[in-house]
């Protein structure tokens, strides 16, 4: 690094109408006390008396027979308390439910490796000792008689006819195929000046690595057949209904207790199987039970983000720029087992078009498993890969018909006079200015300037380059979206809960059904209800974290996919309004007069034409909880209000794939300059701008730290972060050693801005936020492309670009040319 | 034939924020299993197996180290401050506060390390710039804020001015 | 992440480590341990006993000789060197150290676990041997002087065998040094690194090109002609997942071409 860091103060566009209260104040987190004192209570935290230690024995081999495991040895290790191995688990456990229609559905995945193991790292056995190091050295006596078996590892061969073949009850390792296609594509191609024909392009497989991995402390209670689940797993309304039909329980014997999580990204869904094993180690063993994953576990195994190839793209586009539509298919390598999957193969379709208007679109979604790591939800999950392909075509089709490609975006851009616009299949963005956006983030690189950049650094001998990123958040799903993957399933919708109460002191006590990672959700839910209750944020207690026994969840609870503001908010907000309501009615009924002569302000129920007339909320909590003879009969009044969040969706059109599948539509326009050193390929970002629009902020540090946070995981996913693997299947980077996170040296300069588009769509006009759609990772893409022109045009056609690519695109330009043709009509 | 001992455990004696604790510890136990699974100072984290991410980052005799590569056995006899030192009868420190101010936490798994690291610089430069900053951090991962707002914060609680 | 059962032994002197090196065949000396602590963990390396080597005076100290030849203790830490006056007489030692990893790292690691790691990626080693640095490796039998072009024999492997100590690393004096590399991220891990020194002749060490440094020395200092000196020398680097074989080939001519006019620029 060579200049220090600076965070310019955004500049905020246009601020929403200006309201007294917390909301769109950056009030200080209630989070922040316990975490800086090193209290927060992470699951590794917790200790129960007598508990055993887990440790999973792995897999070494990517593809293998699993001719026997013999735990004998293990078990007469002192300290061992027990074990488990896969043929226990597939008599005690059936198979977890798979999301995927036929041969997906085939697939038959237990929490340990069952006849075959399918990737290196999968788990095998399990062995329970006293101590972590017990059980890691009892596990070392654990013999498993492998069979090798060739390895598949790249999904482009995994058609082939000797393709080594995965799982024999799918019959095929093309375990889901989806053929999309909305508006007429022979008449956007015959309509066309050009086409721009793409053959592939590789979306790179890598996580966002959050820093506390995976791991769980599991009870046991025998007399009612109930599970504690100390965890860290972000979607519990997932994990409960993978794992009770797998472990043949109802769900309420699965109590899921969160409370601070290291961070998740996605990251966290898919650890059912380890925790199915645990429970049933818990249960085996009559102990409590601790399993932590340690990092190299965690890059092996765990939650891998969607690798996806783009093949034969073409692109129907006019002479002007303007695009009419595109064709291609999506080649999705979702490692060894689908767990999340094959989600991702519609939820891409939430950004069909990405930010552009064009109407006619094709895309043969083909995902297919390989001896890799299960891929999982992945920090802008499938959204991600799709709008970056989006962002690749456009700069490709820009340089290609000698476009600017500010202009080709601006061309192309929905606009926000055609909002809320219905896409091709029928989703609605619910607003948005993206030209504003992309002027707003040129303007803070000093964009005007650029060929005076471009002259300097050439001078150093450096190239310079710029390019533009802008993608979508998305967030609250439509879960019926998963009907299109498979018309079987009976989900739809979403949905999240929220409790407020008034306890007998007047205390107000908030339960969600979410388990933040570092969302701030404790102080943004209070600031909402702060601001209806009208009193202040620390008169609001809201319960850290999450616990299944306070019912205040549903089927969807959970943390993911950009929404809480929404949801979870959404939830808060219905909960305190009943909340409000109840107390304004109480209050009436003490101060004989009509509820609407109440007005809720400064920690009081009182009449607004005389503030005398005042009741403490602990007058009204007090009353109801302690007090009530006397009151009427029909009062329907018990400060204790439960809401469900439910956002207004329809189950989508399977036959046309046509339907609103996302709530919101947050967006983000990133600009990076990069310095490329041409002798070796190595490149620095020396500039860089992240314009973001979610609507109303609720509190706007924490959208803002989180808009810094995922720039910051882009450009690792930009530069260095990989998962790659040998051809036998071994991971090359499966630990921090390998994989290359940014540290504080590597950060570039960082400008922020932001806009406010309120959605319509919602209570408070806000939209989720969080993930970030991966903005960085394609302004740093097209910021290469556009540095390298001078050297023989080539097409950046991998998002994930270290040095040795970058060099590999300096040293042979025409090789990466020759995957892009331009056909005149 | 050997001089001196060796030994695959011993009692070790170590004052961790100014408490004194003696434990009998196996040789291969690391320094911050000891301080999380023995002593239950569970405030500084384990968050990858290679020495890399710095959240187990502690300041021993005055030196800052990850204690996830040291030995138990390798500190006996030392003093050891960790982040639950920083606090002064919860009352937070103005590190501690800084962090909070400019939001320089969000999950808050890193943020140990980040303040015992933050901790050594200041002792060692006052007033240190951008760049010493993060050359000081350098050894701590953070994956939820890009460290941009662990730089503002730093730098404030140093009583340097902050572009805000 | 776990070790394995391991004994401990912590001597006071250069003698109780020997003798318990002597003892226990299967002992590793224990110098920062921010390498061994790692290979431990990862259950590559499982020593059945490790001889904590901080506790032993003889083994620190930095010298500076009348003559400018720089006698470095190998249980010195980066930190140390990076603030110590003495190594100033030789300011590329210092600078190269500030590269390694981050403050935790180089308050524990010791250049004495550097070079004995021997690991090809490491800094010191192409360093210590393009500076011409002479080890003294102490055994029972006494002591011998290595130089460091002997000293590193392969992956992991050094002159001092078993039963073993590098008991320190001379420096001989100059200045005109210098030291290039590609990292992965700012101080990193080196994809290719080279040290280079201008002392009479251009003598170049690449470092990450193969199991041990490979000495170049080029006819002058032009760029071209130690690009030429490099690829003269027919190099085989390893192929990994940050660089091909070629990348490392292409990028070793341009980092010692680099380390090069750095040591000129001193000169």
């Amino acid at each position: 690094m060579t200049e220090p860091t600076t965070v310019a103060e955004p500049i905020v566009v246009e601020e929403a109408e200006t309201k007294r209260g917390y909301a769109g104040q950056s009030v200080p987190r209630k989070e922040d006390k316990r975490l800086v004192q090193g209290e927060g209570v992470f699951f590794d935290d917790v200790k129960r008396h007598n508990m055993g230690y887990v440790h999973f024995v792995r897999s070494p081999y990517a593809h293998a027979k699993l001719r026997s495991v013999d735990v004998s040895k293990a078990l007469e290790h002192p300290g061992v308390l027990g074990t488990l191995t896969g043929d226990e688990v597939a008599l005690l456990t059936d198979p977890f439910f798979q999301i995927s229609s036929p041969p997906g559905a085939h697939l038959r995945d237990f929490c340990l490796a069952v006849g075959k193991a399918r990737f290196v790292g999968e788990p095998v056995a399990a062995v329970v000792a006293t101590t972590r190091e017990t059980a890691r050295d009892a596990s070392e006596l654990v013999e498993v008689d492998y069979e090798p078996l060739p390895a598949l590892t790249d999904a482009r061969e995994a058609l082939a006819d000797d393709a080594p073949l995965l799982h024999d009850e799918a019959g095929t390792n093309l375990t889901w195929e989806g053929v999309y296609e909305w508006g007429d594509l022979d008449a956007a191609f015959a309509e066309a000046d050009r086409v721009v024909k793409i053959s592939e392009l590789h979306f790179d497989r890598f996580n966002s690595t959050p820093l506390e991995c995976n791991g769980a402390l599991v009870e046991f209670n025998r007399g009612t057949g109930q599970w504690t689940i100390i965890t860290n797993n972000q979607f519990p309304g997932f994990a409960a209904i993978m794992m009770g039909p797998a472990m043949r329980v109802g769900l309420d014997k699965l109590r899921f207790v969160t409370q601070d999580i290291g961070g998740g990204f996605g990251n966290k869904i898919t650890s059912h199987p380890q925790l199915v094993a645990c429970c049933l180690l818990a249960r085996k063993l009559n102990r409590p039970v601790q399993w932590t994953e340690w990092r190299t576990d965690f890059h092996l195994s765990m939650s891998h983000g969607n690798e996806r190839w783009f093949q034969d793209t073409e692109v129907a586009v006019k002479e002007d720029g303007t695009l009419l539509g595109f064709r291609t298919t999506a080649l999705d390598d979702a490692g060894a087992w689908l767990r999340y999957e094959p989600l991702g193969g519609v939820i891409w379709a939430q950004v069909t078009p990405g930010m552009y208007r064009w109407r006619h679109i094709r895309l043969d979604f083909k995902q297919v498993t390989t001896n890799k790591a299960p891929v999982s939800p992945n920090r802008g999950y499938s959204r991600m890969q799709h709008l970056w392909f989006t962002e690749r075509v456009i700069d490709i089709v820009a340089q290609e018909l000698g476009l600017d490609p500010v202009e080709v975006r601006k061309r192309n851009y929905i606009r926000a006079e055609d909002m809320p616009y219905e896409t091709p299949n029928g989703c609605v963005y619910d607003s948005g200015d993206y030209a504003k956006m992309l002027d707003l983030a040129l303007e803070l690189v000093g964009h005007g300037g650029l060929e005076e950049k471009r002259a300097d650094a050439e001078s150093r001998g450096k190239l310079l380059g710029v390019g533009i990123g802008s993608t979508l958040d998305s967030g609250t799903n439509n879960f019926g979206q998963s009907r299109l993957i498979n018309p079987e399933l009976q989900f739809s919708g979403n949905n999240e809960v929220a409790t407020v109460k008034l306890d007998i002191f007047g205390e107000i006590v908030v339960t969600l059904g979410t388990t933040p990672q570092g969302q701030s959700h404790e102080t943004t839910a209070a600031q909402v209800v702060a601001d209806i209750l009208g009193c202040s944020v620390d008169d609001v207690n809201v319960r850290a974290g999450h616990d299944s026994y306070w019912n205040s969840h549903a089927g969807f609870s959970g943390t993911y996919a950009s929404q809480f503001a929404v949801t979870g908010l959404g939830a808060v907000k219905g909960a305190t309004d009943m909340l409000a309501v109840e107390m304004k009615k109480l209050a009436s009924v003490v101060l004989g007069c009509t509820p609407d002569d109440i007005e809720l302000a400064e920690g009081f129920a009182r009449m607004r034409e005389n503030h005398e007339a005042a009741l403490p909320f602990m007058a009204l909590g007090a009353i109801i909880n302690a007090n009530n003879a006397g009151l009427p009969e029909d009062l329907d009044v018990t400060l204790n209000c439960r809401y469900v969040y439910r956002p207004p969706f329809q189950p989508p059109d399977v036959e046309r794939k046509f339907g609103n599948l996302t709530l919101t539509y947050a967006a983000q326009v990133h600009v990076a300059v990069v310095e490329v050193d041409p002798e070796t390929g190595v490149y620095e970002i020396v500039d860089y701008a992240a314009v973001d629009d979610c609507g109303k902020r609720i509190n706007p540090q924490v959208v803002e730290g989180q808009v810094m946070g995922a720039t910051a995981q882009a450009i690792g996913a930009a530069t260095h972060e990989t998962f790659t693997y040998d051809e036998d299947g071994n991971l090359l980077t499966p630990n921090f050693y390998d994989y290359h996170v940014p540290h504080a040296l590597d950060m570039p300069p960082l400008k922020t801005g932001n806009i406010e588009s309120p959605s319509p769509f919602t209570s408070m006009g806000t939209k989720g936020m969080g993930e970030g759609g991966g903005a960085g990772i394609h302004a740093v893409c097209a910021a290469l492309q556009d540095a390298l022109r001078p050297r023989g045009n080539p097409i950046v056609y991998d998002s994930s670009n270290p040095y040795h690519r970058v060099w590999e695109l300096l040293s042979d330009p025409e090789s990466s040319r020759q995957r892009v043709t331009v056909e005149s009509r | 034939m050997a001089e001196i001992p060796v030994v695959t455990a011993e009692t070790v004696t170590v004052d961790v924020n100014g408490t004194t604790y003696e434990r009998e510890v196996e040789a291969r136990r690391l320094l911050i299993h000891f301080l999380r699974d023995d002593l239950d100072l569970t405030g500084s984290h384990v968050g990858c197996d290679t020495g890399n991410c710095g959240a187990c980052s502690v300041i021993v005799d005055g030196i800052l180290v990850k204690s996830c590569m040291l030995l138990a056995v390798q500190v006996d006899g030392a003093k050891i401050e960790t982040v639950e030192a920083l606090a002064e009868e919860e009352q937070l420190s103005p590190l501690q506060q800084a962090f909070s101010d400019h939001h320089a936490l969000q999950c808050g798994y890193c943020t140990p390390g980040m303040l015992m690291s933050a901790t050594a610089l200041l002792r060692e430069n006052p007033r240190p710039n951008d760049e010493e900053i993060a050359r000081a951090i350098q050894g701590n991962i953070c994956r939820c804020t890009g460290y941009w707002n662990i730089f503002k914060a730093v730098k404030a609680a140093s009583g340097q001015e902050v572009a805000e | 992440m776990l070790l394995s059962e391991v004994g401990y032994a912590r001597p006071a002197t250069l003698e109780q480590a020997l003798g318990v090196l002597a003892d226990y065949p299967g002992a590793r000396a224990l110098a920062g341990g921010q390498t061994l602590i790692n290979v431990m963990k990862a259950r590559a390396a499982a020593p059945d006993v490790l001889v904590d080597l901080a506790g032993i005076p003889a083994l620190k100290g930095i010298e500076l000789g009348p003559d400018g030849t720089l006698e470095l203790g190998p249980m010195i830490t980066y930190t140390e060197l990076i603030g110590s006056a003495e190594a100033r007489a030789r300011p590329i030692l210092g600078e190269v150290c500030a590269q390694i990893a981050d403050v935790q790292v180089r308050n524990k690691g010791t250049i004495g676990g550097n070079v004995c790691s021997s690991d090809p990626t490491n800094h010191l080693p192409p360093l210590l041997v393009a500076l011409g640095a002479v080890f003294t490796v102490t055994g029972a039998t006494g002591e011998r002087a290595v130089p460091a072009e002997e000293f590193f024999l392969g992956v992991y492997m050094t002159a001092a065998g078993p039963g073993e100590l590098l008991t320190k690393i001379t420096v001989p004096a100059g200045r005109s040094d210098g030291f290039a590399s590609v990292p992965i991220g700012v101080d990193g891990t080196c994809i290719v690194n080279a040290a280079a020194t201008v002392n009479g002749g251009v003598r170049v060490a690449l470092g990450c090109v193969a199991a041990t440094p490979v000495v170049v020395e080029a006819p002058s200092t032009d760029p071209a002609a130690v690009r030429a000196a490099v690829r003269e020398a027919a190099l085989e680097p390893p192929s990994d997942v940050h660089a091909s074989a070629d990348y490392r080939r292409h990028l070793a001519e341009v980092v010692a071409a680099r380390a090069v006019e750095q040591a000129e620029r001193g000169a």
